[in-house]
């Protein structure tokens, strides 16, 4: 990006602006990269063709086989994602995390917020707990005056595959959580839906 | 490829993902690259235009709410006060650009977030490059009015 382009003056502050905008992703990204492309991982179906692939098994799949996937699907244990690092708990760092045990895109077991005081940009042992909750998304105690509630959208909090979960979180700066909870982002038929109506797990 | 994504997506980890699906397919795909037919800079930054195309598809229908945080933002602030009045900044400057048309966005995403500079992005967009200054220069133009108070 060394050509003289002669930016305009009058933009030149923008442009300027705009080069100083870097941004590093985490050390890991590489070697993981590396490892996916080691193991010989496919990079994501793409939805035209999946919807291709449907078509063509269409209507020859029976319900049976419907009933059989849907019993796998079931039938799959519970994930344990973590994802780090966020300002969840209203304290100005983002350096909390939230792991979750959770059935893929359905039922969340556990669910806690911890602090990343190490730095290791997931949970490890030493990492102050903040909220640990089983599978129902109940307030944990008086909050007191101060309270924020918070909406941090979207990332695959439930390792369903997509990143259409949200995490709503009550805290009162700076570091104590009172309710946390995870929901999708679905929208209704038209596009919209209200927040309220998103069920809370 | 990290930071083209960055400029036009709000979460790291999504930015992170579709690096990583953009390498996969890349590898994937090596055997086909034409050196005869451009660069390889060019040929993987369009494998990483059409992910982030696909990607777009994927979400139309959600809404994404940025939250602010911005761990992996490269800044020279000695203190947190300052990083986080850069952090602003910064989002302030991508909000802006997330208001642009997609074909703006995308201008500012290669020139600034991918680092090409005016050849480059005239090879990769097939335009002259002196439309490539005018066109650049525009879309500055219009962000700069988008930021204006």
């Amino acid at each position: 990006m060394s050509d003289p382009t002669g930016v305009p003056p009058q933009l030149a502050d923008l442009d300027r602006a705009l080069r100083g905008v870097r941004f590093d992703p985490r050390p890991s990204l590489g070697p993981e990269i590396e490892g996916r492309v080691r193991r010989g991982e496919r990079p994501d179906q793409r939805a035209g063709r999946r919807r291709l692939l449907l078509v063509a098994c269409g209507l020859s799949a029976t319900i049976v086989a419907v009933v059989l996937a849907g019993g796998f699907l079931l039938a799959r244990p519970p994930v344990l994602i973590d994802r780090c690092c966020f300002d969840l708990d209203g304290g100005g760092a983002a350096d909390d995390g939230v792991t979750l045990v959770a059935d893929r895109d359905a039922k969340v077991h556990r669910l806690r917020l911890y602090e990343d005081r190490d730095n290791s940009r997931s949970f490890s042992p030493g990492d102050p707990i903040r909220l640990d909750r089983g599978d129902q998304p109940s307030i944990r105690e008086d909050s007191g005056p101060g309270l924020v509630t918070t909406e941090h959208c979207c990332l695959d909090f439930d390792g369903g595959g997509p990143n259409d979960d949200a995490l709503v979180v009550m805290s009162v700066p700076p570091d104590r959580v009172i309710m946390a909870a995870i929901y999708e982002r679905r929208p209704d038929r038209h596009g919209r839906r209200a927040l309220e109506t998103f069920p809370l797990r | 490829m990290y930071n083209y994504f960055r400029f036009h997506v709000p979460l790291a980890d999504v930015a992170e993902d579709l690096t990583a699906e953009t390498f996969l397919k890349v590898v994937r795909a090596a055997e086909r690259f034409d050196r005869s037919r451009g660069s390889a800079k060019a040929w993987i930054l369009t494998t990483a235009r059409n992910v982030l195309t696909d990607w777009r598809r994927r979400a139309r229908l959600r809404q994404y709410v940025s939250i602010g945080t911005m761990h992996d933002l490269v800044h020279e602030a000695p203190s947190p006060e300052e990083r986080l009045l850069r952090e602003e900044e910064v989002g302030q400057l991508l909000d802006a650009v997330a208001t642009l048309a997609p074909a703006d966005r995308e201008m500012i995403g290669l020139r600034y977030g991918s680092g090409l500079d005016t050849s480059e992005m005239a090879q990769l967009l097939g335009i002259s490059e002196g439309s490539v200054r005018t066109r650049l220069w525009r879309v500055l133009g219009r962000l700069r009015r988008v930021m204006a108070p």
